[in-house]
């Protein structure tokens, strides 16, 4: 196995049992967004009559996508608050003192983060099973969603990891968590983009959230069709390149003006 | 070819200050030498340079034969590093710290094992290996540390203030492992503030101060620079205070120099042979009928070394007119969107 | 002035001194309740469309969700502060000192009521901004009077937790229950056309009657039925929360 990636796994497997030993960290990228999910379908499930909607088996369904795609987001925070906290003691260092390929530091945190990322994933679209939803495309649609996601989480992480090594610090890091509710609101991910409040829907059609959100759904409320699929795949993928491209670029300028 | 070379060595910060404002060392294989100086003095970020962790501003350094700003992964690969955070995973158990450190420096997986259970039985860590690195002491913390830093056998190790916060227990043991080490063969730059701690390891040492070295040698040739040892003798009161010192005085003229302050029944010269004058003291002083109370034999130290060069207290001390290790904030955070 | 008035008006001023002395800390903590409105009413405003919406401004039905995220949020952070208190030590030095612990609580519990104030102006000065209908003085005194209320339950429900695990790491469950308390109620929707499950447990959840005494003013009028179920609730709420909190208090020291 090539040096970089026998690293790259190494330090992924270390995020992750990191991760896995402080659930109470964990916790709250789930429960937080089940909760909203619950309040959400129980308050305002009758807005599927609204004209307009579009033809769903029940709001649950249209509402898995965006409780994943807000729970993949507090994952990326998470992951670049972890990343912060061990710049500030020091772990960091240890790192970068090392002999290993500069982009294994990154790609270790993304392979936690896409570990993760399948971890929430299982959740909501269990739940979501138990509690009555119907995936209209059926495995392969699940698949896609499965797949949609796990990119995303990894654009999401990926801008954490950014984020903390230009920050170097965790608050800064956590402060952006409202930042998370906001880039959802101005998406089409909580509802139709037809019946979004103006100028919300306008400002829908230029976030690439709502194109995540809406891949990740299609597939659990229509049968799989290209265009939204494919979107969604290309809004996360774009992200994901963006997003790894960046935190590579900052941390190589972090150890350079270092 | 030196173990590690440094030429004109400096390193400022934005705002321009200087935390190191050039440095000239060389150290030699299988030396201990040991970077002596206050809190502030620019140790730290001497270090962080020598590691590929900084970039020089100015200047040149080589370590192992490699230059720290043209070859850092060869220089990366050959040294060994404890900083002075012992910059551990609380949520990882000592071996998995191990075994991780070990593939990080490319050891054969077959043998990541091996070698880490290895390190670990050399620093009295087995028992606690499987343990969170959360539940250790300070201790055993920078004793994984250390054993972090040997995993790969450098040829260059640097410790950064490894004992500081420890108990006199804690250091001992940590100062037996560095005089094992060096009796192998490994070249050790230690950073330490504590007088005691060069004085006991360092073959060599360099005093720092305000991001200059202001004194370089072995610690004796340092201390004898400065001073000789003196001797401060109370006298047993016998009824003539003052006829007494001044007999005293006298007999001690041969001796060495009088060091103010005499008063009462206190007095103190300066003997040029040190210990070995004792027993000629004491006689002299009952040959003139003059008995002895308490006397004892004080030696230059390391921080009459600092004095003589700064004007200031090495321990316990900053460099007060000096910048600091690393300002606050050296580059400022980028404020959340 | 007694010293315990001294005592309380001192914690006060050190909580409050928190959001002026850092003000970028505190800026995301006073917007949150404005920015959930202006999301909220954003995404879903479509739903006051609904037969059976009590008004045509969803904006001004959602408005005391953000009133109640105000108190909830200032009572979690009065909890969360003291969890880090007590792990930094500071805890100890108010503990030893001759002030009667129900003083201290109370000097605590009463920074929450206040500095819930801020994040309720900054909502109301934005919901009024976007259009929200004028609930009346008498409307407008009510909702600052139940989140002040809300704020003080909840920091009794902060303090308790933070006495008992002694840890930040307690945060997540302080801030749980506010959220739980918000969201499982009318928040989004009236009674009538909530889901079943939901509608019964916004039957028994104290909060789903502070909810209705804030809102009732921004979509109709003050009535007395909304408003002495609201303030049953909040004594409820606070006779409770704030049992525990005192027997936390007192604990302190005693216990091993």
């Amino acid at each position: 196995m090539p040096f970089v990636a026998r690293v790259s796994l190494a330090l992924s497997r270390r995020a992750l049992v990191n991760a896995m030993r402080r659930p109470q960290l964990l916790l709250p990228l789930v429960l937080i967004p089940t909760l909203m999910l619950a309040a959400n379908v129980g308050g305002l499930n009758r807005t599927t009559t609204l004209p307009g909607f579009p033809a769903v088996h029940g709001f649950l369904d249209f509402q898995l996508a965006p409780a994943m795609t807000q729970s993949l987001l507090f994952g990326g925070v998470a992951m670049g608050v972890a990343m912060a906290l061990e710049i500030e003691a020091g772990f960091f260092s240890r790192l970068a003192v090392a002999p290993i390929p500069r982009v294994a530091i990154v790609l270790g945190r993304l392979g936690a983060a896409s570990a993760i990322a399948v971890i929430q994933m299982l959740w909501f679209l269990s739940i979501g099973l138990i509690f009555g939803a119907h995936v209209k495309s059926g495995l392969p649609g699940l698949l896609v969603t499965f797949g949609i996601g796990i990119v995303a989480g990894v654009a999401f992480a990926a801008l954490g990891v950014a984020l903390a090594l230009r920050a170097r610090n965790a608050s800064t890091v956590q402060g952006i968590f409202p930042l998370v509710f906001v880039s959802l609101f101005l998406s089409s991910a909580y509802f139709p983009r037809n019946l979004l409040t103006s100028p919300f829907d306008a400002i829908a059609r230029y976030n690439p959230l709502s194109y995540i959100a809406e891949g990740m759904r299609d597939p659990i409320v229509n049968s799989l069709s290209a265009q939204p699929v494919l979107e969604g795949l290309a809004a996360a993928a774009g992200l994901a390149v963006l997003a790894v491209g960046l935190s590579v670029v900052t941390l190589r300028g972090r150890l350079d003006e270092a | 070819m030196s173990a590690i070379e440094v030429e004109g060595l400096e390193r400022e910060f934005k705002g321009g200050l200087k935390a190191v404002d050039g440095i000239d060392l060389r150290v030699e294989p299988g030396e201990v030498y040991g970077f002596l100086g206050p809190n502030g003095a620019g140790k730290t970020t001497t270090v962080r340079m020598l590691v590929t962790l900084l970039r020089p501003t100015g200047g040149r350094a080589t370590v192992a034969g490699f230059d720290v700003a043209k070859q850092p992964a060869d220089v990366r690969r050959n040294i060994g590093v404890a900083l002075q955070e012992a910059a551990l995973d609380l949520l990882m158990t000592g071996r998995e710290m191990m075994e991780l450190q070990a593939t990080l420096h490319g050891i054969a997986p077959r043998s990541v094992r091996g070698r880490a259970a290895e390190l670990i039985e050399r620093v009295g860590l087995a028992q606690a290996q499987n343990r969170r690195v959360g539940t250790y002491s300070g201790g055993m913390r920078r004793r994984l540390d250390l054993a972090m830093a040997l995993i790969h056998e450098p040829s260059v190790l640097f410790l950064d203030e490894p004992t500081t916060g420890l108990d006199p227990l804690s250091r001992t043991t940590l100062w037996e492992e560095v005089r094992r080490l060096k009796n192998e063969g490994t070249t050790v730059f230690l950073t330490t503030q504590y007088l005691e701690e060069a004085d006991q390891l360092a073959d060599r040492l360099g005093i720092i101060s305000g991001g200059r070295i202001v004194a370089e040698g072995t610690p004796a040739v340092l201390k004898a620079e400065v001073g000789r040892p003196h001797l401060d003798i109370t006298l047993l009161d016998e009824g003539d205070g003052p006829g007494d010192l001044a007999r005293a005085k006298q007999v001690l003229e041969r001796f060495g120099g009088e060091r103010p302050p005499s008063e009462g029944c206190h007095l103190s010269v300066t003997v040029e042979r040190g210990a070995a004058d004792i027993a000629s003291v004491v006689r002299s002083l009952d040959d003139a009928g003059l008995s002895v109370a308490s006397l004892e034999l004080v030696q230059p130290t390391l921080d009459d070394v600092f004095i003589a060069k700064t004007g200031r207290h090495l321990e316990g001390g900053s460099s007060g007119d000096a910048p600091p290790e690393e300002p606050a904030e050296p580059e400022p955070a980028i404020a959340a969107p | 002035m007694s010293a315990s008035i001294r005592t309380i008006r001192a914690l006060v001023r050190r909580a409050l001194n928190e959001i002026i002395r850092v003000p970028g800390g505190a800026i995301p903590g006073v917007l949150a309740p404005a920015i959930f409105l202006v999301g909220l009413s954003g995404v879903y405003g479509a739903a006051s469309q609904l037969p059976g919406f009590p008004t045509g401004s969803f904006r001004s039905f959602i408005v005391p969700v953000g009133f109640l995220q105000a108190a909830t949020f200032a009572g979690a952070a009065t909890g969360v502060n003291l969890a880090r208190d007590i792990e930094q030590g500071w805890f100890d030095r108010l503990i030893v000192c001759p002030a009667p612990r129900v003083t201290l609580l109370t000097g605590l519990v009463l920074s929450a009521s206040l500095r819930a104030l801020l994040p309720a102006t900054a909502l109301v000065a934005v919901a009024f901004a976007l259009g929200v209908h004028w609930p009346g003085v008498d409307g407008l005194v009510i909702a600052y009077a139940l989140t002040m209320g809300m704020a003080a339950a909840t920091a009794c429900w902060g303090i308790s937790m933070a006495l008992r695990f002694r840890t930040q790491q307690a945060a997540p469950l302080i801030q749980l229950a506010g959220l739980l308390a918000t969201l499982f109620s009318t928040a989004y929707a009236p009674k009538a056309l909530l889901a079943p499950w939901l509608r019964h447990i916004a039957d028994v959840n104290p909060a789903n009657f502070v909810m209705e005494g804030v809102r009732q003013g921004f979509v109709g009028g003050v009535t007395w039925e909304h408003s002495w179920q609201a303030v049953v609730a909040i004594a409820g709420l606070l006779i409770v929360l704030g049992t525990f909190a005192v027997r936390g208090m007192r604990r302190v020291g005693v216990a091993a």
